[in-house]
């Protein structure tokens, strides 16, 4: 049924056909909105959760680890000094192979204090093991809530589905919020392949000896490789059903464009209007759309972009002493092919400054007219 | 591909081997103890009742175990659950949190209860001695002297010289305070012990001389029922009367009818007593008091519950003078003013010369203190050695028994709880001195203190489980508050303020058993384990034990690696911890 509902309620409305049963989270704008209507939903009965209050964000991510680890389904939601406060427990997660799905709204890291959308909370946290998806709008949060789970619980490795502050959390949409039987059949409930069983004690977690230790690393790598595929395996499924489909990346107009831009979240959405005025003046101009930013698509990206002659990178965040994080993943799938677009790097957008449709605009013509970047990042609007 | 087939190589750090043999308690070098500590409330009651203990009996709702854990410090719960100012409350940890436990009300609950079903109680008694033990005066400080006495086996015998026992509790106390099945079935259940009260035998000094061949000790617990003299003109005028009389008259079944307004002389709870009565029997009544109302002896709470039944107060006048005048009185008052403090904090007062008033009175009433009923039972006047205790005075005469004076003979405080103090005292110290001799008598009690002391616990005397008791008092800095919500104290059922100026039925209602185990359940139990088992839920280590049917929890040093969670997160400060020793 279609309704006009916010980001933040997308997602909360994914977590109750998901039929999550623990809930466990630490407010903090822009985030408080998903596990406040959650929070309802448990209190009135809506949800058969439990939702466990705590005083942290470290505490909410620990509370999820034991209650995951006795094989129920788990959510949680953050954003920015939330998930840095998480960090630690974000490795243990993914090393404890537990499928907890947590929703993370894009904002700026403190000081100076800022509420709005910056991407540098969740991109730096891309060495933990975490499978991350970034959504362009309220309908694609919802249903990469629900393809989380059925990933996550697939490859056994936690997901962190992105959104940005405000330009989707709080922004009311139309979106399609499916029936329980649709959603039933496309998400299982959850059969854990291993959990705490009373009747056969066990202890997770423990030492291992370093040749174990790097077997276990080996094996998270291997799932985060077939994360790809299996991401790709069920969109047929998911379309059947949803009539959606969502790929890891999306190449819009590529096939004969020469310069493309690489965005991520909503900034996709204006970038589509100016690749239409674009086109309309012929010039040859295309998007790939990142969803998937761990693991990096690198084979389709390069796929992607094998016909372009530049690339200019979006990037709504910042790795200081390198560049933008988005830019520097692209240049990393890159340098291995032989003949290969160059790289354009431009910082947009940081700490919720607007990313209009004329500064996209502004890109593509200093793309256009810059033979070859004289730099690796260009800080645009300052 | 289903779950089922999923085969994504999933190697987890995972172990079915236990951990036992990790003892993690090798690591430890703080070591957490249960340590029952002392709750301010007990430290406060004259009587040293086991008050965090009896709360929380009542909150599990064992109620008779509850009222026997009253029963082994004070035989008078159904009184003292009444009539005692409670200085427990005053010092009640939560008072700092929301409200104070209203320990009285949950200490009448629990002696009603008992005796609704008529409950007998399970105390012990110590192996009978061969001493003999006369009590003179069946007052709360004798009956309790007694009761303790008995308790530790001795063969008592209380001599009153009243047709029926209760002193104060029966003929000065108004009803609407204390109704008589109240104490009537209290002072029976007592009897039924062993405590054998003879009434209407009046002691003379010659029973004191002749005590010798028949009992080895005699305690004095005769009490003041004489009103004192104020030393005025006029006052042996028929208009003016003792409060204490009228009180006894009145407790008699003596019909009595007033009109027009009396005026009560004095500060004290027998002043208050008085003037209730008289707005009771159609009068009015004006207390007449030398000082403020801050400074009155009576306790704050019954001078609060006279002025809202129309007793009107007058500060700073002292009566000098009293004239009849045509069947009436006319009194002249003196207007008094303040000077500065004595060094005991008590205000000064001297006569604001020149300032005088009159006042025209049907009735006088005198409530200005009380004495001894004869000038021989004065405690002072008594020769040979003696030790000063805080609530008694024993003297060991060169002829006679030895005696212990006790009750309002010797309290500085006139109360029932202060006397049921004084008569437990005096048991103690009777025994050590047949037991152990005279020397012993301080280092005993002192062993037997309850916190810092003056109350004594009779359960820790004769050897119960409060002797393992640490004196430390609980402070609420020392409670963990997180794990308490707020709950506002229960309000006393009481009747309406029209009601109860119609009769002297009883003041304050009986409350049910539900509100009755909510008020006790509010209690912190401060310093005592209710087997709330957060040491148990927080430990990491699985270290501490509680086992099936056993009310006790012990830690596995094993494996308790003295991280001291148990020890914050025991609400109630019933946990220490303790640096190892190497």
């Amino acid at each position: 049924m279609k309704r006009v509902i916010e980001g933040s309620h997308a997602v909360a409305e994914a977590v109750r056909l998901a039929g999550v049963q623990v809930i466990s989270a630490y407010p903090i704008t822009p985030q408080t909105h998903i596990v406040e209507i959650l929070s309802e939903y448990c209190a009135g009965g809506t949800m058969n959760a439990r939702f466990l209050r705590v005083e942290s964000e470290h505490s909410a991510l620990a509370a999820l680890i034991g209650a995951q680890s006795c094989g129920v389904r788990t959510f949680t939601a953050t954003a920015s000094q939330g998930l840095a406060l998480m960090h630690e427990l974000l490795h243990w997660t993914s090393g404890a192979r537990l499928p907890i799905v947590m929703a993370e709204v894009n904002r700026a890291l403190a000081p100076g204090w800022n509420i709005w959308t910056d991407q540098t909370d969740s991109l730096a946290q891309r060495d933990t093991g975490w499978i991350q998806m970034y959504c362009e709008d309220g309908q694609e949060v919802l249903d990469s809530m629900l393809q989380a789970y059925r990933l996550a619980e697939h490859v056994y490795l936690p997901v962190m589905v992105v959104l940005d502050a405000f330009y989707l959390s709080h922004t009311y949409e139309s979106v399609d919020v499916p029936a329980q039987e649709e959603v039933d059949r496309f998400l299982p409930s959850y059969q854990p392949r291993f959990q705490v069983d009373t009747e056969n004690p066990c202890a997770f977690g423990q030492l291992v000896p370093p040749g174990h230790y790097m077997k276990m690393r080996h094996d998270i790598a291997g799932a985060m490789e077939e994360s790809l595929n299996f991401l790709n395996e069920i969109q047929e499924e998911f379309y059947r059903i949803f009539q959606r489909r969502y790929n890891p990346v999306e190449a819009i107009c590529c096939d004969d464009a020469e310069i493309i831009f690489v965005t991520s979240g909503t900034v996709t959405s204006t970038c589509r209007l100016v690749l239409k005025s674009l086109r309309e003046k012929k010039e040859k101009v295309g998007i790939l759309k990142m969803k998937l930013f761990r693991p990096f698509p690198v084979v389709m990206v390069r796929e992607a972009v094998s016909r372009a002659k530049k690339i200019a990178v979006i990037d709504r965040n910042f790795s200081f002493g390198a560049s933008g994080i988005f830019a520097q993943e692209v240049r990393a799938a890159l340098c291995n092919v032989r003949e290969h677009p160059a790289v354009f790097g431009y910082i947009a957008g940081i700490g919720g400054l607007d990313v209009t449709a004329e500064l996209l605009e502004e890109i593509y013509w200093k793309t256009k007219n810059t033979e070859f970047p004289e730099k690796e990042s260009e800080w645009m609007g300052i | 591909m289903t779950e089922a087939e999923n085969t994504i190589p999933l190697l987890i750090p995972c172990s079915s081997i236990s951990t036992e043999s990790n003892k993690t308690g090798s690591w430890r070098f703080l070591r957490p103890l249960y340590d029952e500590k002392t709750s301010p409330c007990s430290a406060a009651c004259p009587a040293g009742e086991d008050i965090a203990r009896i709360e929380m009996l009542t909150a599990q709702g064992m109620f008779k175990e509850a009222w026997e854990t009253i029963l082994r410090e004070n035989p008078f719960p159904a009184v003292c659950g009444r009539i005692c100012p409670h200085p427990c409350e005053t010092v009640c940890n939560r008072g700092e949190f929301d409200e104070a436990i209203a320990i009285h009300i949950v200490e009448r609950f629990l002696a009603e209860t008992a005796s609704r079903y008529d409950l007998k109680p399970a105390l012990s008694r110590l192996t009978a001695k061969k001493e003999k033990i006369a009590v003179v005066g069946a007052g709360p400080a004798g009956i309790a002297a007694a009761y303790f006495l008995h308790q530790l086996g001795y063969y008592c015998d209380v001599f009153e010289a009243m047709p029926e026992p209760g002193g104060l509790l029966r003929w000065g106390i108004p009803l609407y305070r204390l109704p008589l099945p109240a104490l009537r079935n209290e002072i029976a259940q007592i009897e039924s012990h062993g405590v054998r009260i003879h009434t209407g035998q009046r002691i003379s000094k010659k029973f004191l001389q002749d005590a010798k061949s028949h009992y080895n000790a005699v305690f004095m617990g005769c009490g003041h029922p004489r009103t004192v003299q104020i030393g005025i003109p006029g006052e042996g005028i028929s208009a003016v009367e003792n409060g204490l009389e009228f009180l006894k008259r009145l407790r008699h079944g003596e019909s009595i009818s007033l009109s027009g307004l009396s005026a009560v002389i004095g500060g004290g709870n027998t002043a208050i007593d008085v003037a209730r009565s008289i707005v009771r029997l159609g009068g009015k009544a004006s207390i007449l008091y030398r000082r403020r109302r801050r400074d009155m002896p009576a306790f704050e709470e019954e001078i609060q519950m006279a002025i809202e039944e129309g007793v009107e107060l007058r500060e700073l006048v002292a009566p000098v003078k009293i004239t009849e005048d045509g069947g009436q009185c006319m009194l002249t008052l003196q207007e008094m003013k303040i000077s500065g403090e004595d060094n005991r904090g008590r205000t000064n007062i001297l006569p604001d010369e020149g300032k005088t008033r009159e006042l025209r009175v049907q009735r006088v009433f005198k409530a200005t203190g009380a004495g001894p009923a004869e000038d021989w039972l004065n405690p002072a006047e008594k020769p040979g050695t003696s030790l000063a205790l805080t609530n008694t005075l024993l003297v060991r005469p060169d002829k006679g028994p030895v005696l212990v004076f006790g009750g309002d003979l010797t309290n500085e405080t006139k109360s029932v709880v202060q006397a049921v103090a004084s008569g437990k005292q005096a048991a103690m110290a009777m025994d050590i001195l047949f037991q152990d001799g005279f020397e012993a008598i301080v280092p005993k009690l002192q062993a037997c203190l309850v916190g810092q002391g003056p109350s004594l616990s009779m359960e820790v005397y004769m050897g119960g489980d409060r002797r393992s008791r640490n004196s430390h008092i609980v402070s609420y800095a020392e409670i963990n508050a997180d794990h308490f919500q707020f709950q506002p104290r229960i309000s006393q059922p009481r009747l309406l303020r029209g009601e109860r100026l119609k009769s002297f039925e009883e003041i304050d209602l009986k409350i049910s058993t539900n509100l009755a185990i909510r008020e006790a359940d509010r209690c912190f139990n401060c310093g005592i384990c209710n087997q709330c088992d957060n040491c148990y839920m927080f430990c990491p280590d699985i270290a501490v034990i509680r086992e099936k049917g056993n009310q006790e929890r012990c830690i596995d040093y094993d494996y308790c690696k003295g991280c001291g969670l148990c020890v914050v997160e025991c609400p109630r400060n019933a946990m220490t911890l303790k640096e190892e020793e190497l």
